[in-house]
């Protein structure tokens, strides 16, 4: 660890800085790339495989991006095992060996990542308010990566009454609704944060119990994650039409945050007044659309898969290959969702439908 | 690019104006086709049905079933014919709307048409019916009494898109069994089903409103219904998820044939890995999974390779891989879109990455990111689990292949076609362990990919499943006889 301080050290200043120029990402970018490609030897491996050394990489676009389900194949860590180390596994199946697992040797950098990113994004300058936490918390669920992430807005940003809702048994509705309630009355901005399908939950208890809510201005939702099969899928604009329909929050402050376990750093929009949203993150990472064959970047305008530089991913490796389609729009991307394989075609069996059908 | 239109679908009744035409672009190679797919209201789709009903019985439950084969046998005739104008359609525009290499279409069509000549159907029929002429008229039977077989008046078809020209197995099935025919085109594929009834009809007019074939967008909307409501029965095909949703809408009543997805596996005996059998065998192999691009139901995903041979299951591996080179070479893979490359690239950095943090030294990958096919080979027994297609095949080592019966049975769901290349002792040994554990087709490599005439599709009577049969019982025949004019 002791190796690792002044790396760590510089990282953190990096992300503390209001911004920087090419020229910083990359010298810093280069700096990981030598760290990890040297303390983790998988990792080395496939990129001796594809021809890269440090010598060849020039920029951030030149580090060879790791697939996601590499986080399942093997531990993709520089520091060794230790006691303090926190864990941050994917969710999809419960079988332990196909889980993707993000080693964090301490958490320093993730939280100032978070931080940073979220009083911006989400806070708008705000200090503290009011929020309602509809995800388990940090107890029941030490593995989530989301888990941490609210616990942390929560007691970051969440004034002293801020709560969770979320019981064994599922939201604690009647609670949920005695606090909107009296956010309303009270005439004071409230935060409600979540998983999508717990968001979807709460919309379909307030349609069958034909309740809604007309939320003090400012007040705010955050949805991230997408539905996992836990809940119905809505289309986006039915899910904001909704959420802005029965919580009385503008569109301009549902926001949503597409983040990864393997990635520490999260991405937002402006909020969802227009669908999909342009997604963005802050100055220490970076993202190109590839063609996943080559992994050379596609046309500008043209659909492909996101790849991203995470300058905050210091112990695992910075660049990812997801399996998200985006494509560029302005200082972001247009998120447009995951790459299925072409499994509608006809009768062959495709890997995905096969894993869908054999994990169920 | 030059951009050419063709109207798909075949409406007996309709006139293209009174339809709505929804348009499918396909591109390939600088050309590109607009294909215009119809669009019916429930009212329309209804007075289609009725049509189509009403000329089947008129037209086509009156002909023999020798007769009614004679008719297909003049139009696979023509579609053998390379200068006839509509197998010169199908040359030209199903690669476009495929993106199959033009030569692997046309060379799979020709195959494919040669089984749907009039011996080869009449083996069919014969393979479902001891004695044909049931279709035509009631047949004493053995045990007294008589028996004849129905076709349904209305028989509805979902065709999948995955190889050109497939609808050709459910629709000359339907012919077969004298049914009124309308089917719903694969958005994949939108064309040939269309020009097979145009060209029925041209071969033979009076089934110009025997059949129909119309499109839907997804799920269908209040047309699909009407016609899923008025079916007798219907024959899909595709994905399970999209049976799921076709079965959901279907009355109880109705009979649904559904053909879903399938696991192809090959098994490779020590007999047939010596230096002199084993490159012809790894050449056969390679064509398994090049037609298509393995997007058949019967495609291989792996072959399990016996040890012991004086070619190893490595060696194999190789000679296969080096084949997958040779064929790309001859009928090189379609252009892969963003979604189809990143299933393959994510199967295959799978497989690095597991390769990385292996304990099997032995494992290899054979082909890369840059290759259009790739051979995964293991050297420990594996579970049967899908490849990513587009020519991506996995090679297993196995000690003895009885070994691999367990995790071919897991699949039991999903099992179709086995390709056995084993001495003939070892075929009958395999091929009963292969049938207990769900398999239902047992071809030679090479063969896997093109079944036979008359084959049993997923196990199934083709043509058995689709009629009912209604008989005279010996009592009726017996009460009758006091009945005759020349009763005493």
């Amino acid at each position: 660890m002791d190796k690792l301080a002044p790396l760590v050290a510089d990282i953190l200043d990096f992300i503390a800085a209001d911004g920087c120029s090419d020229d910083q990402f990359d010298a810093l970018a280069l700096r990981l790339f030598a760290h990890q490609f040297a303390a983790n030897a998988p990792y080395r491996s496939f990129c001796q495989q594809r021809g890269v050394t440090t010598r060849k990489v020039n920029t951030w676009r030149d580090i060879p991006a790791v697939p996601i389900d590499a986080f399942k194949a093997t531990e993709l860590r520089c520091a060794p095992p230790s006691e303090q180390e926190r864990v941050f596994m994917t969710s999809g199946t419960t079988r332990a060996d196909t889980r993707g697992r993000h080693f964090h040797p301490l958490l320093d950098v993730y939280d100032l990542s978070m931080i940073r990113n979220f009083a911006q994004r989400f806070m708008r300058g705000d200090a503290r308010m009011p929020m309602g936490v509809l995800f388990p918390d940090e107890v029941a669920m030490p593995n989530s990566s989301l888990a941490h992430y609210l616990a942390l807005a929560k007691s970051t940003f969440g004034s002293d009454d801020s709560r969770y809702f979320m019981t064994p048994q599922g939201i604690d509705l009647p609670a949920l609704w005695q606090t909107l309630d009296a956010a309303v009355a009270r005439g004071e901005p409230y935060a409600l944060l979540g998983a999508s399908y717990s968001i979807v939950h709460v919309l379909d208890a307030l349609q069958a119990q034909g309740k809604r809510f007309q939320l003090p201005a400012g007040s705010r939702i955050l949805d991230t994650g997408g539905y996992k099969g836990q809940s119905r899928e809505l289309p986006l604009e039915t899910f904001y039409a909704s959420l802005s329909d029965l919580l009385g929050v503008p569109r301009t402050h549902c926001i949503n945050m597409y983040g990864m376990t393997e990635l520490s750093t999260q991405f937002y929009d402006d909020g969802n007044a227009e669908v999909p949203s342009v997604k963005s993150g802050p100055h220490w990472i970076r993202s190109r659309l590839v063609d996943p064959v080559s992994g050379q970047d596609v046309a500008p305008g043209e659909r492909g898969i996101l790849v991203h530089c995470d300058l905050a991913n210091f112990n695992s490796v910075t660049t990812i290959l997801t399996e998200d389609v985006g494509v560029a729009r302005g200082a972001g991307f247009l998120l447009l969702g995951r790459a299925e394989g072409v499994d509608a075609k006809g009768c062959s069996l495709a890997v995905e439908e096969f894993l869908r059908a054999t994990s169920a | 690019m030059t951009t050419h239109t063709v109207q798909a679908g075949y409406l007996p009744g309709l006139t293209a104006d009174e339809v709505a035409w929804q348009q499918l672009s396909f591109s390939q190679h600088g050309t590109r086709v607009d294909v215009a797919v119809p669009m019916l209201t429930a009212l329309q789709m209804n007075a289609l049905a009725e049509r189509v009903r009403r000329a089947s019985a008129l037209h086509l439950k009156t002909m023999s079933v020798s007769d009614i084969i004679g008719v297909i046998d003049r139009a696979m005739a023509r579609l053998l014919d390379r200068d006839d104008p509509f197998r010169q359609q199908a040359d030209q525009w199903l690669p476009v709307v495929t993106g199959f290499d033009a030569d692997m279409v046309r060379l799979g069509l020709t195959a494919f048409f040669k089984t749907f000549r009039a011996p080869q159907l009449h083996r069919f029929v014969a393979e479902d019916f001891a004695n044909p002429k049931v279709l035509d008229g009631f047949q004493p039977t053995p045990k007294g009494g008589a028996v004849r077989a129905f076709g349904p008046d209305l028989l509805v078809h979902s065709w999948a898109g995955n190889v050109p020209a497939l609808a050709l197995w459910s629709f000359v099935c339907g012919l077969l069994v004298k049914a009124g025919n309308i089917g719903k085109l694969p958005s994949a594929e939108p064309l040939f089903a269309g020009w097979f009834a145009r060209l029925l009809a041209e071969v033979h007019p009076p089934w110009v409103e025997c059949m129909a074939v119309v499109w839907w967008r997804g799920a269908g909307d209040d047309g699909a219904a009407e016609l899923y409501a008025q079916a007798d029965t219907v024959v899909a095909y595709g994905g399970n998820d999209s049976l799921d949703a076709i079965r959901k809408r279907l009355p109880v009543t109705t009979r649904f044939l559904p053909h879903g997805h399938k696991l192809g596996v090959g098994l490779i005996g020590v007999s047939a890995l010596d230096t002199l059998k084993a490159p012809p065998l790894a050449r056969l192999a390679a064509w398994d999974v090049m037609r298509y691009d393995q997007q058949g139901c019967y495609s291989p995903h792996v072959f399990y390779v016996e040890r012991g041979g004086a070619v190893t299951p490595r060696a194999f591996a190789d000679y296969l891989a080096a084949e997958l080179a040779n064929l790309h070479r001859r009928f090189p893979r379609r252009a892969q879109g963003l979604d189809d490359a990143a299933a393959v690239a994510k199967w295959q950095q799978a497989f690095e990455w597991k390769l990385l943090a292996a304990e099997h030294r032995q494992d290899a990958l054979i082909g890369g990111p840059t290759t259009a096919w790739q051979v995964a080979y293991r050297d420990q027994l594996q579970p049967l689990a899908p490849t990513a297609l587009q020519r991506s095949i996995q090679v297993v080592a196995v000690d003895a292949l009885e070994s691999v019966m367990p995790v071919i049975g897991a699949q039991r769901r999903y099992l179709q076609t086995a390709g056995v290349a084993a001495s003939p002792e070892a075929l009958y040994r395999l091929a009963d362990m292969l049938g207990a554990a769900g398999v239902t087709r047992i071809s030679a490599i090479g063969a896997m990919s093109a079944p036979e005439a008359g084959w049993h599709h997923d196990g199934r009577f083709n043509l058995l499943d689709l009629v009912r049969m209604t008989e005279i019982e010996n009592s009726a025949e017996m009460a009758a006889q006091p009945l005759a004019r020349y009763a005493d």
